[in-house]
């Protein structure tokens, strides 16, 4: 461990910096965003990187099957999800804005102050062990907390399953950060998951688009249909 | 002594020189995306010359803030201007002011040219400073948290230590992320302050849309000429904040004939390649609206939020 210590103000520990950077950036771009199509397009942008990290990651620490794990990410959340999710938006023939319960300027405020908490959280965390990935605990934490937020605030069922599928990149963040990535079997296990959860997304927008004309859970009939989403 | 005056003397001549070229030559790259041919890139010296040689009409309604407030703006610019190192990392000037003094003379600019739009009474100058009041109040956070930002990786506020350490590769190579946040930051606040296309339009002729324009709708004859100059060098001094506090890489840091030639036409390269996205950015961007402006500045200054927080994050 102690070698990876050193390696922090080595090239890749400024490239994991750098990347999650532009990961956390892509989630508050999602905050700020406001047309559906762009939301899923950012939350690809987000996979992507997350992806880029956890190369860095594999390359930097040795552990073999972070590699694969990446392979999938790019795979499954880089390319298929967003994939399904833009098919949806578009078969919902979505003009209107996301329709945020808090404006913008104010939603990105809270942003920063959840980042800040999430800062504060890690800190005791932070000292038990110098891991190489130490930063992006809090990073990874905060993107949970962002995730949850655009659940919260947003309208759109669209917009909540992206707040959903970011709240899951925030945790394989998480998970790379503290323990170099989960067992293999859970890691497959969870994007098999996440792939099934955004099938049911996509199949369920169709269905209630079909029975009624708005997506919005607060507004249809279908109350329950927007409480499953989460 | 000599050596240094010569030196202030030739920052004056280059800042009073090229900014002009450098909305000219803004003007000419959106002229081309938009298939024209566009005015000469030296037209702006042209124009400024004719404003010069006019007669100065000024409004019976207006006091003495209106006559005094082009030589305040051109004055406060041209001594912002000369705290920035454009072309020597070691300005002369560095020991008289540090970053922060360099934006509060700009807001000191603004804040007459808000007063002297008020002035006059009209109704388009009156809504042009309120417009401004408040791109200024809301860029100001967001410009003054990205410059702690930078200082913090710096570890001074002075502008000359900070171009230092860069151009040596001392700061940002340990540390990229919050370096790339505070210049995204400042971009957005440089466009906003200098009345760029998301946030205003200086092509503009519609009183109802314009914010820049409008305050200075009363001006003419020299008085016109120095805000239109004071505007431009406004412009130049955040595109210079911009190329050498962020990439100084080929600034002359020892004071040799050779090194300052290098860093001169470094300095032209890179300021106009700034300007040459600014024209591309214009062309590609819509006029934001106005009650939308606030998103944009708080976008800017979550970034610089965001920059001091990695700061503290990979540091601490």
């Amino acid at each position: 461990m102690p070698v990876f210590q050193e390696l922090i103000h080595d090239v890749q520990g400024q490239a994991i910096n750098v990347c999650s950077m532009f990961l956390l950036l892509s989630s508050f771009a999602i905050v700020a965003q406001r047309s559906l199509a762009s939301c899923v397009s950012l939350y690809a942008m987000q996979s992507f990187f997350l992806g880029f990290t956890a190369m860095v990651v594999a390359n930097a620490s040795g552990v073999h099957h972070l590699y694969f794990a990446a392979a999938l990410n790019f795979l499954i959340k880089a390319w298929l999800i967003p994939r399904i999710l833009h098919r949806a938006v578009d078969r919902l023939n979505v003009k209107r804005e996301v329709e945020p319960l808090v404006n913008i300027p104010s939603s990105l405020l809270i942003c920063g102050g959840l980042m800040i908490l999430a800062l504060y959280f890690s800190q005791p965390i932070k000292q038990i062990g110098p891991l190489l990935t130490n930063d992006s605990l809090a990073l990874g934490l905060a993107i949970v907390f962002i995730g949850c937020f655009i659940m919260i605030s947003r309208r759109k069922l669209v917009t909540q399953i992206v707040g959903f599928l970011t709240v899951e990149n925030g945790l394989f963040l998480l998970a790379t950060a503290i323990t170099y990535g989960m067992p293999l079997i859970v890691e497959l296990g969870v994007f098999f998951d996440i792939l099934v959860a955004a099938l049911i997304f996509g199949v369920l927008l169709h269905r209630i688009q079909d029975t009624v004309e708005s997506a919005r859970p607060a507004e249809s009939r279908f109350e329950e249909v927007g409480e499953v989403a989460p | 002594m000599f050596g240094n005056i010569c030196l202030i003397f030739l920052q004056m001549v280059v800042i009073l020189g090229v900014s002009p070229f450098v909305v000219g030559l803004i003007r000419k790259v959106k002229a081309w995306l938009q298939c024209r041919k566009g005015p000469s890139v030296f037209q702006p010296y042209a124009d400024l010359r004719k404003i010069f040689c006019k007669e100065a009409v000024i409004p019976s309604t207006t006091s003495w803030i209106f006559t005094i407030t082009p030589y305040i703006l051109f004055g406060s610019t041209l001594a912002a201007g000369l705290l920035v190192p454009a072309f020597f990392a070691d300005m002369p000037l560095g020991f008289a002011g540090n970053i922060i003094a360099l934006v509060y003379l700009l807001a000191l600019g603004t804040f007459f040219l808000i007063l002297a739009g008020l002035d006059a009474g009209s109704a388009f100058g009156g809504m042009g400073s309120s417009r401004e009041a408040l791109v200024a109040s809301v860029t100001e956070p967001a410009m003054i948290l990205s410059i702690f930002a930078i200082g913090l990786t710096a570890g001074s506020t002075n502008l000359n230590t900070i171009v230092h350490r860069t151009a040596l590769f001392q700061g940002v190579t340990t540390d990229p992320a919050p370096h790339l946040l505070a210049l995204g930051a400042l971009f957005i606040v440089a466009l906003a302050e200098t009345g760029r296309v998301p946030v205003d339009n200086p092509a503009t002729h519609l009183e109802l849309t314009m914010i820049h324009e409008a305050m200075i709708l009363d001006y003419s004859g020299r008085y016109l000429a120095l805000v239109e100059w004071a505007a431009s060098m406004k412009l130049l001094v955040f595109l210079s904040l911009l190329v050498n506090i962020f990439a100084p890489w080929g600034i002359a840091v020892e004071a040799t004939a050779g090194a300052m030639t290098l860093g001169l036409v470094a300095y032209l390269v890179k300021v106009s390649a700034l300007a040459v996205v600014i024209g591309i950015l214009e062309c590609t961007v819509a006029k934001l609206r106005l009650f939308r402006l606030s998103e944009l500045l708080g976008a800017a200054f979550i970034l610089a939020l965001l920059a001091v927080i990695f700061f503290y994050m990979f540091r601490g």
